[in-house]
Order: structure tokens, then C-alpha cells, then sequence
């Protein structure tokens, strides 16, 4: 009886010990946190399950599933920052995000762990938009800028100037070739103001100087790239409907053949090769227009991790930022979804190149990629410009005094929100 | 002196509806927003300057009276018809009165996701309706000059059994033979309403429209959720505004100016309405 | 059919269509959500409440936050405003008046106005994410018309039985907890549920004070819920969501609903 006592609390025992041990192995693994957008969440789910395989027992990385659209995930974040308690070590970040969080402190800077030999090797677009006040704080997942789509059927080659693009996409419409000449994102959100900074860096204007903080509203070329804008709905080179149109209508329209240009992000190619477009295979790629001797200019739109300042484990949530932005990671994500690279050897690689054979050129656009300014106020500046725009479209009115009263409103704006020049 | 146990629940009260105000008039002379560290830095105004050319502000501002005063004036005809029904007697009135009492109780943000989906193009139930009768689709909450009124749609339907009680506490309360007298000098029921039920009930009628007023005027909830100020910033209110500028653009000082301003102009409108209700000796019969 | 029994009928489905509509979908396919040509037979389904009860935190979470927020409230708005609203009304009618206007002022009070510098409070006194704290401004916001309808109450009660209750020796605690509580029972549990219903029901300080996903009340997780769909938009779950929210405050009404009626009316009145 004794006996049979002392081996039924020893077996007990050592079972318990074995559990501790067990245990504790996955206690010591670190939980890493990362919000991202459901889109994101959802194309990186094999990349966890490697990761977390991979270092068992030490870090156990958990994606936070957040809402789809941009504005609802900052918004989210925002909630869980102002009240001091986030739940999550890292956040993929919008590149127009960046300078809010980081003025406001919420952000660790990145510099220990990622040096000039890490950046060299991104493509040149993917190294815009990271930084702030002289700190990295950013590290690029994707890479995304604007491109101009034009029909290969249609012309023999793009535009180049803006003046090109309005007499080729006038032509095609006056002889019937087309129903619409170049359609965009002209409805009043985030987008129009994506369209109009690649229009004004090809008219050699910029939107705001940050070294004074001061804005370039209302110089001639800020003027002119907003008068050609209203011009190409004026002259019947773009659809009046234009003025309502996000991505997805302008792909739309393109996609059906209705349009012979179009200004969309990348992701609009996989969907032009599919076997419902009407283009399928008639579709090229390009810079935006520019006047002779500007550089074209291409937004860019891109999503990166950044670490949280109150975050415990940095270092671990770092390694799991290296791994979901290295280049097998990247590799998937592009072959899997579509989402374009960052690192700049896989522009070249014989397998993404066979994916996508427009690779060469969303290169070249990423070399021209150009960030809307960052500044943390871009949000509300943005508003602006956004709502004179769409007015100047839909309403009379001269870009005159658009683009002055655009001036005007920014700098009360930004008086107003304790900028010093 | 028993009046000092009030003190805790007055000083609370004072503290919570008063201190805010006093903060951000305060605050609406400061520049607090992530440029500053989201510490309070003095401008000398210039938050003012800004609201008095702010077109998205003074948008907010017609759209949110807009909606208010259209909300307000249909919550109230529909709960005098709704009263006077529940005022006579017949079997189940108690029942009935109940389950009318039901969309009162649900949180506006709740049943602001059922809408999405009653409104919803092109699957909800009114698309589907209008396309079985013929009609073209009806895109009702993406379209900016009428989305707008699914949002007084909904706040109607929400807040109407409130307004429905006070209505129907101000019948209870009108004696019997007053009726049984104008009825005796030969009026007509229609005539009844007019010259008896109305006079009396204008006290609670000017209460609900007081109180329903202010409440819709800081209409957010529903705005938020519903169509999160959209189509293209139709819906959007005030309240709505202040907090985007505070939890979004981080521009603390500019949305308690956007706030306060809000709060004023809700006054404003109350005093003016007082005013001309006045001039039009509407408020005649509560001297008595 | 008179003509009232139409008019009754129209008021039914005026209020009750909308809710019922969620039930229905609440429990139908997502195929047949989007294809209303689908056959009757194929339409329907559990899976809906199934996803909706195994997410994280679980939906019933969120009810409870709420049940707690509520209660936690309702309790300290009582303990607070029984004995004011007594002291209230033994004050003199001099003072009554200016003080009724300013209670019903801060009670007509659009009261969303109010987040910013209840944010400021929550950031400054770390009060965010904390179920507790957040009844204090719950309460706060909701003594207006607890003080409005106590104090109706209590000037409603005749004096001699609190005259007797004096000469039988009993102090001021005493007398309330004994004598005038259980008389003005019928206004307290009025007041308890419309606080109780406001508590459910409060949106904007709940979406800024709580971040927390297991934290949330009711209103903040229908809002997070709403804005978080990714492709097609899984408007079943939505539906579950909506009803299973729903189920606890329609309990809560149709059993409480001559304390709500009576408790409003009266509000209207001494208002």
C-alpha cells in the first residue's frame, strides 16, 4: 500500500516537473505582436507559421488582424497610443502616417538595427518615406507607386509630356477609337491627391518646402498642374465622371476597354491580365507625363514596420520585421498576392521577371517615386487641397483661385497648429 | 443643513459638464497638436482665424442644423399621430405600447450595422424591393444628396418612442371634460385637436423639441458608424468633425475649437428659435 | 379591419421590421444574402452565430463589460443622487428654481461635446482601459436626470409621515433608509433603468476611454465590428451580432417598461 503511495506521487511528481519544464520552454518564447490590415494579415499567414516554426521556443510572433481600410486602422492604433496602453509591439504603417506617430513619440527608432548596408539594397522608392527628423523609424514591407497604364493597341508608345497626352488621348476620342481618354482618380479622397503631386512634379512645382515649412501652393507651376488637370475635363480628354472616380472605377473603365489611358497603382495589372478584361495583353506601363526637362514623378504608397517606443520586446519583434521584409518573404508575397518587392536584386530575378514582365518598368517608377510632404499635419493639408480640387472640377472657377485659396487655408492651418517656420 | 448632500452629486455635475467648457475655450487659444508635443502652446487665436475660413467646418455646421431640424420636425409629427393613437383605449394598447418602445432601446452604433445592411446596394432588402417594383438602383447610402436622409431615417426611428411618451404623458394629462365640452358646443374632433389637444400639450411638445434639439445637433454615433461622414463628407456633423480633428489629425487644440464653436452656434440657435416662437406668440398659452 | 387596426399594424412593422429583418439574416447563408433568387429551403444556417461566438474575445464579452459598466454606474448615480435629490428638496423655493434650471440644462446637454476633455482627464489620471473609472463620468452624465426625477419624488411625498418618523427619534439615515426610500421605490427603480439603459447605450466616452478589445462595452465592439470588414462583406455575422446584442436591453425593456413609462412621463412633467 505504501508503496503503491510513494510510486503514485512520484510518477505525479515527475509528470509535474516534465509540465513545468514543457511550460516554461514556451513561457521563455517572447510574444510579438504586429497590427496590420486584414489584406496583409491575411497574405502573410504561411510567412508566420515558418517563422514561428523556426523559433520555437524562443519568439511566437501573433499578426493582429486590424480593419481593411487605412483610415480605420490609424485610427484603431490611435485609440490603443493616446491612452498608453498598446497592445501590439509593432504596426505596419502607411507612408503617410509616419511623421505623426513619430512627432508624437510613439515610435522606436530604428537606426540600431538597420544600417546603410541594408538600405543599399532596397530599390530606390522603397528607401523614401522611412524617415523623420534624422531617424529611421521605418522599415519598407511593400513598395508601392503610381504608374501610368496606357493601351498598346491603341498608340505606339506613351506619352511623354503633358501636352502629348492630351493631343493622342484627344485624338483617340474625337475619331471614336476610345469612349474616354485618360481616366484617374479625381473624386474628392486621399487618391486625387496622389494623382495631382505626380502632375505637379511634372509641371516642376512641389507641394510644400519642409526645410522653412512653408507652402508652394500658389506658384505658377502648382497653378498650371491644376489648370491642366480641369483642362482635360473641360477639353472632353477625361469624362466628366472622373470627378467621382477612386481606383477601382478607373480600372473599371480601363478594363472594359472603354479608356485609353489610365493613372492606377500596380496592383491594376494582375487584374488587367485576367480573363475577364478586355485588355488583356494589350496593357502597358509608364511614368506619369512631364513638362520638357522635369522629371516624371510617381506617389508612392507604401506599407513598412515600425517598432513601438513602449513595446518590452524590441529586439524580438525586430527579428520578426526582418523576416516578414527579407527577400524570401518578399518573394511569396509577390508571387502569391502581387505585392510589389522592395528589395532591389528581385527586380531581376528570372522567376519574378516570368510572374510579371513589367517588373523593368515598376523599377524605373520606383526610382522616380516622390513622398507626399511629411509632415504630421499631411492629413489635414491634404484635405485642402483635396476639397479646392474637386471644387475647381465640379464647380467654376479658375485654378487661380483654387491653388491660392489652397495656399491660404494651408498656412492658417498650420499657424494655427503651432507650426514655426 | 441637508442641502450640503447635494454637494457630491452637484459638484460632480458642476465638474464634468462645466470644467470642459472652461478647458477648451482655454484650449482653443493654444496650439495643441502633435507639432506641439500635444502640449498647449498660446497662438493668440489663430485657431479662430482658421474656423472662421474653415469651408469643411461651416459645411458641418448646414449639415448638421439640416439634419437636426428635419429630424427633430418629423420625430415630432409622427409621435403626435403615434400618441393619439396610443391614447385611446383598446385591447392590447398596453402590449403595443411596449413594443413600440423597442428601437428606443437599442445603442444607436448597434443598429446603425443593421441599416448598412437594410441599405445596402446592391443586396439589402430596400434594393431589392425597388428593383422588384422596377426601379433603377437606388444607391441610397452612396449618394451624396440623399444619403443624408437615411441618417434622419434612422435617427427617427430611434429616438421617436421617446418623444412618443412625453407626448402622450402631456394627453393624459388633459381632463376629460374638456373634451366632452367643446365636443358639447358642437366642434368637430379635428377641430378638437386644434383648439384643446394642442394649446395644452405645448409644453411638452416645446420640451421634446428642446431636448431632442441639442441631442441631434451633437449627432456622432449614427454618423460615425453608418457612413463614417460619407458619402464625400455629406453626413458629416459637427461632433463628428471635432473628433476626427482630435483622434485622427491629433489637432487637440483645433477640435476643442471646433467644439466650443459648435456648442455656441447650438445656442445660438435655441435662443433664435426661442425668439421667434415668441414674436409669433407660440409661447403664449405658458404664461399661465 | 377598422381603420385603427391598420394603423396599429403599420406601427408594429414600423417598429419592428428593422429588428426582425436582422433576425432573418442572422441566421441565412451568405450565398443567400446575396442572391435572393436562391430557394427557401437552402437559405438558412447556424454558422453565422457559430463565427460570431468563437471570436476573440468572445462576444459574450462584451456584454458583460457592458452589464458591469451599467451596474457600476447605476449604483454610484443612486448612492449619489438619493440623498441630493432629499436635500434638494427640503431647499427653499427661492433656490430651487435657478438650480432646476441648471440640472435641466446640464441634462438637455449634448453631452458627446464633452470627450476631448474627458480625454485629457483619462490620459492625464491613467483612468483609460479600466471598467471601473468609466462609470464615474457615466455616472457623472447621467445625474442630471436621476436629480431631476428623485427630487420630483421626494417633493411629492407629504411631510407628516417624515414628521412622525422625526418624533419617533430616528436620525437622517435612518429616516431615509426606512421611511422615505421605500416610498419613493417606484421613482428609484425608474431611475435605476433609464441610468442603467444610458450606461448600455453611451457611445463616445466608451470608444475614447477604452481601447482594450476584451475591454470593450457593446457599442464600441458593434462599431470595431462594423469597420472591420475585409472583401465581401460577411453581413450574417453582423446580423448575429446585432441580435444576440440586442436580446439582453429588449429583455430588459419589455420587463421594466412601466418603470421606463413612468419614469419618463414624469421627467416630462416636472421638466
Amino acid at each position: 500500500m505504501k508503496l503503491r503511495r510513494w510510486l503514485a506521487s512520484g510518477a505525479l511528481a515527475l509528470v509535474m516537473a516534465l509540465g513545468c519544464l514543457v511550460g516554461s520552454a514556451s513561457f521563455r518564447a517572447e510574444e510579438v505582436s504586429i497590427l496590420m490590415p486584414s489584406s496583409f494579415t491575411d497574405a502573410s499567414a504561411e510567412l508566420v507559421k515558418n517563422f514561428n516554426r523556426e523559433h520555437r521556443g524562443r519568439i511566437h510572433l501573433n499578426l493582429i488582424r486590424g480593419p481593411l481600410t487605412t483610415e480605420s486602422i490609424s485610427d484603431l492604433a490611435i485609440s490603443s497610443l493616446l491612452l498608453g496602453d498598446a497592445p501590439f509591439d509593432a504596426l505596419l504603417m502607411d507612408v503617410t502616417w509616419l511623421p505623426k506617430y513619430a512627432a508624437a513619440g510613439w515610435l522606436e527608432p530604428l537606426d540600431p538595427w538597420f544600417d546603410q548596408a541594408d538600405q543599399e539594397q532596397l530599390v530606390e522608392g522603397a528607401r523614401l518615406g522611412n524617415d523623420y527628423d534624422g531617424h529611421l523609424y521605418r522599415w519598407p514591407l511593400v513598395a508601392d507607386v503610381g504608374l501610368l497604364y496606357w493601351r498598346t493597341d491603341l498608340m505606339k508608345e506613351p506619352p511623354k509630356t503633358p501636352d502629348e497626352l492630351v493631343s493622342v488621348a484627344g485624338q483617340l476620342v474625337q475619331t471614336n477609337a476610345v469612349a474616354n481618354g485618360f481616366v484617374w482618380q479625381g473624386r474628392q479622397y486621399e487618391g486625387l491627391s496622389c494623382d495631382f503631386l505626380e502632375v505637379l512634379q511634372g509641371f516642376g512645382g512641389e507641394w510644400m518646402d519642409t526645410t522653412t515649412n512653408t507652402m508652394q501652393l500658389d506658384t505658377p507651376e502648382a497653378t498650371g498642374a491644376a489648370a491642366w488637370l480641369n483642362d482635360l475635363i473641360s477639353a472632353g480628354v477625361s469624362p466628366y465622371a472622373v470627378t467621382n472616380y477612386a481606383e477601382s472605377e478607373s480600372l473599371q473603365a480601363f478594363k472594359s476597354g472603354d479608356a485609353a489611358l489610365m493613372r492606377n497603382w500596380p496592383y491594376a495589372w494582375a487584374e488587367l491580365q485576367k480573363d475577364d478584361s478586355n485588355v488583356k495583353g494589350n496593357v502597358g506601363i509608364s511614368l506619369m507625363v512631364a513638362q520638357p526637362g522635369e522629371r516624371p514623378g510617381a506617389t508612392l504608397g507604401s506599407w513598412g514596420l515600425s517598432l513601438m517606443r513602449q513595446s518590452s520586446h524590441q529586439e524580438a519583434a525586430v527579428e520578426a520585421i526582418r523576416y516578414l521584409t527579407n527577400e524570401a518573404s518578399q518573394r511569396t508575397r509577390f508571387l502569391n498576392n502581387g505585392y510589389s518587392p522592395t528589395q532591389a536584386n528581385l527586380f531581376s530575378d528570372p522567376e519574378m521577371l516570368k510572374s510579371s514582365p513589367v517588373l523593368p518598368e515598376l523599377q524605373v517608377a520606383l526610382n522616380h517615386a516622390i513622398v507626399r510632404p511629411p509632415t504630421p499635419l499631411y492629413a489635414q493639408l491634404s484635405d485642402v487641397v483635396q476639397r479646392e480640387l474637386n471644387g475647381l472640377f465640379t464647380e467654376t472657377g479658375s485654378a487661380d483661385e483654387a491653388m491660392a485659396t489652397s495656399q491660404q487655408r494651408s498656412q492658417t492651418l498650420l499657424r494655427a497648429a503651432g507650426a514655426t517656420p | 443643513m441637508t442641502v450640503l448632500l447635494a454637494v457630491p452629486a452637484l459638484l460632480l455635475i458642476a465638474v464634468v459638464f462645466g470644467w470642459p467648457m472652461l478647458r477648451y475655450a482655454w484650449l482653443s487659444f493654444h496650439a495643441d497638436s502633435v507639432l506641439t508635443g500635444l502640449e498647449p502652446v498660446a497662438n493668440g487665436g489663430a485657431n479662430w482665424i482658421r474656423l472662421a475660413v474653415d469651408q469643411r467646418f461651416w459645411l458641418d455646421a448646414g449639415q448638421t442644423a439640416r439634419f437636426a431640424l428635419i429630424s427633430v420636425g418629423m420625430e415630432l409629427l409622427l409621435a403626435l399621430a403615434i400618441a393619439l393613437l396610443l391614447h385611446q383605449s383598446w385591447r392590447g394598447r398596453g402590449a403595443v405600447r411596449a413594443l413600440t418602445l423597442l428601437p428606443w432601446a437599442l445603442p444607436t452604433t448597434m443598429m446603425a450595422l443593421g441599416w448598412r445592411w437594410i441599405f445596402n446596394t446592391p443586396y439589402g432588402p430596400i434594393e431589392v424591393l425597388a428593383r422588384t417594383i422596377g426601379l433603377d438602383s437606388l444607391d441610397l447610402l452612396s449618394t451624396p444628396s440623399i444619403t443624408w436622409l437615411v441618417t434622419v431615417f434612422a435617427d427617427v426611428w430611434k429616438t421617436t418612442p421617446f418623444i412618443t411618451l412625453i407626448l402622450l404623458a402631456g394627453l393624459q394629462s388633459i381632463p376629460d371634460d374638456l373634451y366632452s365640452a367643446f365636443r358639447l358646443e358642437g366642434g368637430t374632433p379635428l377641430q378638437a385637436l386644434r383648439r384643446v389637444t394642442l394649446p395644452l400639450l405645448l409644453p411638452y411638445i416645446l420640451l421634446s423639441l428642446l431636448f431632442r434639439l441639442a441631442q441631434a445637433f451633437g449627432v456622432f454615433d449614427l454618423v460615425q458608424v453608418l457612413t463614417g461622414g460619407g458619402p464625400a463628407g455629406s453626413t458629416e456633423s459637427i461632433a463628428l468633425y471635432a473628433y476626427l480633428n482630435g483622434m485622427r489629425f491629433l489637432d487637440f487644440g483645433y477640435s476643442a475649437t471646433v467644439m466650443l464653436a459648435g456648442f455656441l452656434l447650438l445656442t445660438a440657435l435655441i435662443l433664435a428659435g426661442t425668439l421667434v416662437l415668441k414674436t409669433f406668440g407660440v409661447l403664449r398659452p405658458l404664461d399661465r | 379591419m377598422t381603420r385603427r387596426s391598420i394603423w396599429i399594424a403599420l406601427l408594429l412593422v414600423w417598429s419592428l421590421a428593422p429588428m426582425l429583418w436582422q433576425l432573418v439574416s442572422s441566421f441565412t447563408t451568405a450565398d443567400a444574402l446575396v442572391n435572393e433568387q436562391l430557394s427557401f429551403w437552402n437559405r438558412w444556417t447556424l454558422n453565422n452565430y457559430r463565427d460570431l461566438l468563437s471570436t476573440d474575445p468572445p462576444f459574450w464579452r462584451y456584454l458583460f463589460n457592458s452589464s458591469l459598466v451599467a451596474s457600476l454606474t447605476t449604483l454610484l448615480t443612486l448612492v449619489l443622487a438619493i440623498p441630493a435629490a432629499y436635500g434638494l428638496a427640503k431647499l427653499p423655493i427661492r433656490w430651487r428654481g435657478s438650480l432646476r434650471t441648471a440640472v435641466v440644462g446640464a441634462a438637455l446637454f449634448p453631452y458627446v461635446l464633452l470627450f476631448l476633455a474627458l480625454l485629457e482627464l483619462a490620459r492625464t489620471f491613467s483612468l483609460g482601459n479600466n471598467l471601473i473609472a468609466i462609470s464615474i463620468p457615466y455616472s457623472a452624465l447621467s445625474m442630471p436626470l436621476a436629480l431631476l426625477l428623485l427630487t420630483a419624488a421626494f417633493e411629492a411625498l407629504p411631510n407628516d409621515l417624515e414628521d412622525a418618523a422625526k418624533l419617533e427619534g430616528l436620525s437622517l439615515w435612518q429616516r431615509l433608509r426606512w421611511v422615505l426610500l421605500p416610498l419613493i421605490a417606484p421613482a428609484s427603480a425608474s431611475t435605476a433603468i433609464l441610468v442603467f439603459l444610458f450606461a448600455w447605450n453611451e457611445y463616445p466616452v466608451a470608444l475614447t476611454w477604452l481601447s482594450r478589445s476584451d475591454l470593450l462595452t457593446l457599442p464600441v465592439a458593434m462599431a470595431r465590428i462594423a469597420g472591420s470588414s475585409t472583401y465581401s462583406v460577411p453581413y450574417g455575422t453582423y446580423a448575429a451580432a446585432t441580435v444576440l446584442g440586442a436580446i439582453p436591453l429588449l429583455v430588459l425593456v419589455l420587463v421594466f417598461q412601466r418603470q421606463i413609462v413612468s419614469g419618463l412621463t414624469n421627467g416630462a412633467i416636472k421638466g
